[in-house]
């Protein structure tokens, strides 16, 4: 593969500063083709969020007496304040943030080993596990929510954290099956050439696999810590009490009995999605490192 | 699956070091922690299956009652009707528009990296809320939809009323919800092809389209794979949309099968026959991620090398 490279490398350089020009203007055409067919993009995926921001700034008054789509005339961030100190929304987002990470640390450390078991290492009823696990993810939460919180009210865990992250916290079939896919488009021959020489399991791990696993394990990470930011099911069921409540119970309690308080809930909705703007925007970049399979060094 | 399987270096001789394994990572140890986790509550589904219980009194066994009960329930069959329909509305489109984005933000595009975050945004939101904003969206007199399309005289229709214009509605949320999430997992895909492939392919004067054909599709395919298996797992247990959105309406139009399980369970009481309707659910995902597994089996490839 090597001699491929050089090869390329060598008819690249004799092709000349011509080519690169012609290139480049080549280049601008399907650029701007590329641009438009983005921004429509954009424009499609934003708007819901304008319309929820512009619920957010006005006055209750204000909401229905106009359209959703009017600019807030006068434009308040009351609704702001109210919802961080009428509400406890910020212990709400310590806990979330807390919540989250744990489930994404616990995510990356114990689907990735189990993902490698599964992809690589051999033993007795391996792929039929595999599928097994796979198979649970075929049962709809909402019933397997039932005898889940039975479990933990027998242990008396309803209300803990433990009893909160317990189904979550070791990783789930989601995250093993996403990472066992991509450890087996790994070329064998980089873990072989280690193994003749000698590597365990661990020693592969630290130094071939997870160098490479870069970009899918922080796929992995944003996955995991913003499902579970935005799990409303499990802990509307497991916690009771506001010194566990997370965002998403928080802001389904703006719709009551009494009505719905449409411009507290989108304010609300806001500010639980800022963190989750800024931790993927940080992430992302990793994403963009791409890495460079160039095989045998 | 056993794919390309070379196991353990042979080179005709026996194994050349013990390898040493660190007990803890046995995959014993690592099973035995997660099956509680993920096994103990199917294993209850299963065998709630087969009783009646009104979640307030014990559980009484009724044996196959459940099932009988549902095989004969006409709107049992109209939910799994209408839950497939949806999973047909929603995955194809899905998926193209993801591989579309995907391909499009892999190029060295300026700017590539916001357009990134904000196609995930979509996904990032608060079900709930985002379930109000688009009813709101939909409305028939006052929604930012009609009004759009009233600007090129076409006359929108009753949207979540309408029972020929739900389900897509539906799907379409679903769709503007996950598009980007699945275009991440063809990026991560993307940015591990090797580029000197497509180098190779260029000097050999492969057009763009027949090097996304020849090379970009066959390599992406255990992405596309995971991308297909999780997908359609995923959206035929649609709740929370139908849930906040129609209530499974009008009528019957959007009573998707998780949406019956969860009234089943929750509304009247009877989580034995909820069980059972998840088991059915269950058998369904599981026969056609089986077709799919089968299908993938002979075209997936991991290594061009």
């Amino acid at each position: 593969m090597s001699l491929v490279k050089t090869e390329l490398v060598a008819r690249k350089e004799a092709t000349g500063e011509k080519q690169t020009r012609k290139r480049l203007l080549q280049r601008v055409p399907s650029y701007m083709i590329s641009y438009s067919i983005l921004e429509i993009g954009v424009v499609i995926s934003l708007f819901p969020y304008f319309m929820a921001l512009m619920t957010s700034l006005k006055p209750p008054d204000q909401i229905f007496s106009s359209s959703a789509w009017s600019l807030p005339h006068p434009l308040t961030l009351q609704n702001y304040v109210n919802v961080v100190t009428q509400y406890s929304f910020v212990d709400y987002i310590w806990h979330t943030l807390l919540f989250s990470s744990i489930l994404t640390i616990g995510q990356l450390i114990f689907s990735t080993f189990a993902a490698y078991a599964f992809a690589r290492l051999e033993f007795p009823g391996r792929d039929q596990l595999f599928w097994l696990y796979l198979a649970t993810l075929m049962v709809p939460q909402v019933v397997t929510l039932i005898p889940l919180f039975i479990l933990l009210r027998t242990f008396n865990l309803v209300n803990t954290w433990t009893g909160l992250v317990i189904p979550f916290v070791l990783g789930t079939p989601y995250g093993i099956f996403l990472m066992r896919q991509f450890f087996r488009s790994i070329p064998r021959d980089l873990e072989q050439a280690a193994r003749i020489d000698g590597a365990g399991t661990l020693q592969i791990m630290r130094d071939i696999i997870l160098p490479l696993s870069r970009p899918i394990m922080s796929t992995l990470a944003i996955i995991t810590f913003v499902q579970g930011w935005n799990n409303f099911l499990w802990p509307l069921i497991v916690t009771d009490t506001d010194d566990l409540r997370v965002l998403t119970v928080g802001i389904a309690a703006f719709q009551s009995n009494y009505g719905t308080q449409w411009n507290l809930m989108m304010a609300a909705t806001f500010i639980a999605l800022g963190p989750l703007l800024v931790l993927f925007f940080l992430f992302q970049r990793q994403i963009v490192r791409s890495i460079h399979l160039s095989g045998f060094k | 699956m056993q794919g390309l399987r070379q196991d353990v270096v042979h080179l005709g001789q026996r194994p050349i070091a013990p390898v040493k394994e660190h007990r803890l990572l046995t995959p014993g140890v690592q099973v035995a922690l997660q099956a509680y986790a993920f096994l103990l509550p199917i294993i209850a589904v299963v065998v709630l299956s087969f009783f009646n219980w009104g979640l307030l009194a014990l559980p009484t066994f009724i044996g196959l009652q459940n099932y009988s009960r549902l095989l004969s329930s006409a709107s049992f069959w109209h939910s799994l009707f209408v839950t497939f329909y949806y999973v047909l509305l929603n995955i194809p489109m899905q998926t193209v528009l993801a591989l579309l984005l995907a391909v499009l933000l892999n190029q060295k595009l300026p700017g590539r990296g916001i357009f990134r975050t904000l196609f995930v945004v979509p996904w990032m939101a608060t079900p709930v809320a985002m379930g109000i904003v688009w009813q709101w969206i939909f409305d028939p007199q006052y929604g930012a939809l009609n009004a759009f399309l009233s600007v090129f005289h076409i006359p929108g229709p009753a949207w979540l009323s309408s029972p020929a214009w739900a389900m897509p509605a539906i799907a379409a949320v679903n769709i503007w919800q996950y598009t980007g999430y699945n275009m991440l997992f063809f990026l991560a895909g993307l940015q591990s092809i090797p580029e000197y492939f497509y180098e190779a392919a260029a000097i050999d004067g492969a057009s763009p389209v027949r090097r996304f054909f020849t090379i970009t599709l066959p390599l992406l395919s255990p992405t596309l794979f995971f991308v297909l298996v999780t997908d359609i797992i995923g959206s035929a247990q649609v709740f929370d949309t139908v849930y906040v959105m129609t209530k499974g309406g009008p009528g019957d139009a959007t009573s998707v099968l998780n949406f019956n399980i969860f009234r089943q369970a929750f509304e009247f009481f009877h989580a034995g026959y909820a069980s059972a309707l998840a088991m059915v659910l269950f058998l369904f995902l599981l026969i056609i991620t089986l077709l799919q597994v089968f299908y993938f089996r002979s075209r997936t490839v991991y290594d061009l090398s």
